[in-house]
């Protein structure tokens, strides 16, 4: 593994609150669900950046495009 | 990371010492195309001229890791290569957030899963096999499979691992590796999905 620096997160109750929901329901820690939300975002980030589009899909087989900022 | 490990050559069945590293880059990338790729093409000539061997030939001939070289920057992807005397023996393509568990007990949870492992074609008995060539090294494919393991622990997922296996890697993995056949998947062709529990990525470390 690379070597790893660290820093002070300040988070609300509430993004507290979802984080240790997450954390629990994908058993992970908080630092290594942070870091999964870091890889996804940069990944979803370059695969919009060079013209692709991301796309929910409900029950009924219909897409809605998601906007990421 | 850089760590010495050991492989087998395959004609004297001495251990001996290689390399296994993540710093992956493009120059392995061309390395793969232009030393592996003739092997590969000529093998899978040879075998196609023979009777019955329409299953030999390599499924994965086509592959071309200098396609890949756009997510080497990306956190979400992990390469691997393992060398020996620094020529490339084998390369492992890992992701960390585009798949999650199957299995009932774990179904959700991130795991590692392992996109593309391939031996260079000279440690692969039966391809040298079609050229009359003798195979070099056994273990390679196996010594990568150990580092995606290793990966899911350090990354947190518990040794969570899953991958699509190719039909002729099926036996390996279920028996040998002891993962657990989920099914099919009709959106990869029809591969079987295969995966490990932390119980079972122990078991596996452990050599049990």
């Amino acid at each position: 593994m690379n070597q790893k620096r660290t820093m002070t997160l300040n988070l609300t109750d509430q993004e507290m609150s979802v984080l240790d929901q997450l954390s629990v329901q994908k058993d992970l820690s908080k630092t290594a669900l942070i870091r999964q939300a870091l890889r996804l975002y940069q990944l979803v980030d370059a695969r919009i950046t060079r013209g692709e589009k991301l796309f929910f899909e409900d029950h009924d087989k219909q897409k809605a495009e998601l906007m990421v900022l | 990371m850089r760590e010495t490990i050991q492989i087998i050559d395959a004609q004297t069945g001495a251990p001996v010492d290689a390399e296994i590293f993540d710093e992956v880059a493009l120059p392995h990338f061309i390395e793969t195309q232009a030393e592996w790729r003739p092997v590969i093409l000529a093998a899978a000539r040879a075998l196609s001229q023979q009777p019955n061997q329409g299953l030999l030939i390599p499924r994965h001939f086509h592959w071309d890791w200098t396609r890949k070289e756009a997510e080497l920057k990306l956190l979400a992807v992990k390469f691997y290569g393992l060398a020996h005397a620094g020529k490339l023996q084998g390369i492992m393509k890992v992701e960390t957030v585009a798949h999650s568990c199957r299995l009932p007990e774990q179904q959700g949870k991130p795991l590692v899963y392992i996109d593309y492992i391939e031996s260079a074609p000279w440690n692969i008995k039966k391809l040298m096999g079609a050229l009359g060539q003798p195979q070099r090294f056994r273990a390679v494919g196996t010594r990568l499979f150990e580092a995606a393991v290793l990966q899911s622990q350090e990354e947190g997922f518990r040794g969570r691992l899953g991958l699509h296996s190719l039909p002729g890697s099926e036996g390996f993995y279920i028996n040998e590796s002891g993962m657990t056949p989920v099914g099919r998947d009709p959106h990869k062709e029809n591969l079987l999905w295969c995966e490990f529990t932390r119980e079972q990525a122990e078991k596996y470390l452990a050599g049990e």
